[in-house]
């Protein structure tokens, strides 16, 4: 994983200058960044921040982490700036099956409960949101996990996938589903050979059998007119996409996404991201290591299992 | 099966007293720790040295990030870098770790404690963090709240490794494995032990009723918090070492309203930031776990 060895080359780093981890200032940056964007670094993880803002505080000539401080709250382009720290942090969130818990809790208990509710009222059919799809990554991701189920718990279900993002060129790198080594890197050889077909010397590209699971649309996710049609969603993926929102428009797109979900839908969002104080009619439900957001069926009055 | 009654497995679990692995300087140091007078600090890094394998791991945790320290290269320095409490709670979990013989440990020796040390430090935080007066003593609590796996594993070796492979096939909590296999659960053999060794009754009360908190008679809040702390380890890979298929709204857990009425500051807390908190503190706390309690 290059992140991983960009980590590691981070640590060493630090290592030799422990001072510089130890720099107030780099805790005042996480707060700043957890406060505005929702992505926390925790303290043991400040050396994966403070490897991400040296490559920016050697970009805008800041010498020292207070010194960089400035440039993102009382410097004329803080917000420009701030914005291009988030590009930083985020950079490299973006391979298929990039999160395993998060489906590891879609199989083992989301979807047993969702397949329950909705099969008592006799319906068969799943619907999933990729909010700010980027590249594609993630709905695809996605198709091939409902597929590899169709033939267990899915079985007799038909399901789909809306991928939206507001960026054109995405979109259409993402229809068109070419990928190369860093993409699918942690798909299997497996899932390769029967999802994907050769494109060239080095890269694959998605199959039919994906491509015609997933309905790829530009939305604007602060278009309130666009946003009130996109109902009867069981479950919303949106990781890294809300980061870049104020506070405002953050709970404005997260009722929005309230009210797109079913009674009992979840919402996820990046590994290190939280909801705090965005949306409390979210339920905040913990699974083996990944973190999921509730819309409780009405009726629901707590006693912990969702 | 047939299921093993608790009354039939008593006289063994009272037996475990006698077990002669308990390490020499046990006895004068808890004497030492809980005597009316004043603790001569001299003489418990005195008995804390000659035992070579608790001065060890002192050092080790004196000088773990996770106790804020660093750079401690001498007993004396680590017991009072550490505390009083904290040594004797190193004391009992390495006393723990000696009265299970190596080849018995059904659930691997490891995970065992990097579920009780993730659960100790967890909750502890988790005590400092809404307020609860005493931190240290929610370590111990957290620590010690599996007693009863070490004692089904020493008084039904027979049995415990078909509980441990019942509930990993069927994803779910221990607990419920040794209820089918046994008849009984690691809370109740868990209080026969802690009763026996005389364990102060908060603590008793943890080890009884941590998967059961809505039946707690006192309603006190440390068994509430070893219970949501033990959860929030099983939740974060620091479990019974097999994935559990749950999720838990945490907000919605009867623990937690008990929390909430003791300590309202609870009711804002941001328990995602809270989790990843947990989760930035993991890579230590193996590190930690890995150096005192790997065989």
């Amino acid at each position: 994983m290059a992140d991983l060895a960009s980590a590691k080359s981070a640590k060493s780093k630090t290592e030799s200058g422990a001072e510089d981890l130890r720099d107030p200032a780099y805790l005042k940056i996480r707060d700043m960044i957890y406060q505005i964007s929702g992505i926390y670094q925790s303290e043991e993880k400040l050396y994966l921040l403070a490897s991400r803002c040296a490559r920016r505080m050697s970009a805008v000539h800041a010498k020292t982490p207070a010194e960089y401080l400035e440039h993102l709250t009382v410097r004329g382009n803080r917000e420009a700036e701030l914005r291009l720290l988030l590009n930083e942090i985020t950079i490299g969130e973006t391979y298929m099956f990039r999160s395993p818990p998060q489906l590891e809790a879609l199989r083992s208990v989301i979807l047993p409960q969702i397949l329950k509710a909705k099969s008592a009222m006799g319906f068969k059919r799943l619907h999933l949101w990729s909010a700010g799809c980027s590249t594609g990554e993630e709905p695809y991701t996605l198709a091939m996990f409902l597929l590899e189920e169709s033939e267990k718990m899915l079985a007799g279900w038909t399901f789909d996938i809306l991928a939206t993002d507001l960026n054109d060129n995405s979109l259409a790198a993402a229809k068109a589903g070419i990928y190369g080594e860093y993409a699918l890197r942690s798909t299997s050889e497996a899932l390769r050979r029967k999802y994907f077909k050769p494109h060239d010397e080095k890269r694959l590209q998605a199959g039919e059998q994906l491509k015609s699971l997933i309905r790829f649309e530009r939305v604007n996710l602060n278009d309130d007119s666009k946003m009130t049609f996109l109902k009867g969603m069981d479950i919303i993926f949106c990781c890294n996409v809300l980061i870049y929102f104020d506070l405002g428009s953050k709970r404005k797109v997260m009722q929005h996404f309230y009210s797109n979900l079913l009674p009992g839908g979840y919402m996820f969002m990046g590994h290190a991201e939280s909801l705090y104080q965005v949306d409390d009619r979210f339920h905040l439900v913990h699974f083996p290591g990944a973190i999921g957001y509730w819309k409780p069926p009405v009726g629901y009055t707590g006693g912990g299992k969702p | 099966m047939k299921a093993q009654r608790l009354e039939e497995i008593r006289p063994r679990i009272q037996a475990l007293e006698a077990m002669p692995a308990v390490p020499a300087i046990v006895l004068p140091l808890t004497a030492m720790l809980h005597s009316p007078d004043q603790v001569d600090v001299e003489k418990v890094i005195d008995l804390v040295s000659y035992d070579g394998t608790i001065a060890a791991h002192c050092l080790r945790m004196a000088n773990s990030p996770l106790f804020g320290r660093r750079n401690t290269e001498t007993v004396r320095s680590a017991v009072f870098a550490l505390g009083l409490k904290r040594i004797e709670a190193i004391l009992l979990g390495c006393c723990l770790n000696r009265i299970v013989p190596p080849d018995k440990w059904a659930l691997d020796a490891v995970t065992f404690w990097r579920h009780s040390l993730g659960c100790a430090l967890v909750s502890r935080k988790m005590a400092k963090l809404i307020g609860y007066p005493d931190p240290e003593k929610a370590y111990l609590a957290g620590l010690l709240h599996d007693l009863g796996i070490l004692v089904n594993i020493i008084a039904c070796s027979e049995d415990y490794p078909r509980c441990i492979q019942a509930a990993r096939e069927a994803h779910v909590a221990l607990h419920r494995g040794e209820e089918e296999h046994l008849g009984f659960t690691h809370c109740q053999s868990g209080k026969i032990l802690a009763e026996q060794w005389h364990f102060s009754s908060d603590v008793i009360e943890v080890i009884e009723f941590h998967h059961d908190v809505a039946a707690v008679p006192t309603c006190g809040p440390l068994v509430s918090l070893v219970h949501l702390s033990d959860l929030l380890c099983r939740l974060r890979d620091l479990g019974y070492g097999y994935y559990e298929a749950m999720g838990m709204d945490l907000a919605g857990d009867a623990a937690w309203a008990t929390l909430v009425g003791h300590y309202p500051a609870l009711a804002t807390m941001d328990l995602a930031r809270f989790t990843m908190d947990i989760d930035g503190a993991m890579e230590e706390i193996v590190a930690v776990v890995d150096a005192v309690f790997k065989p």
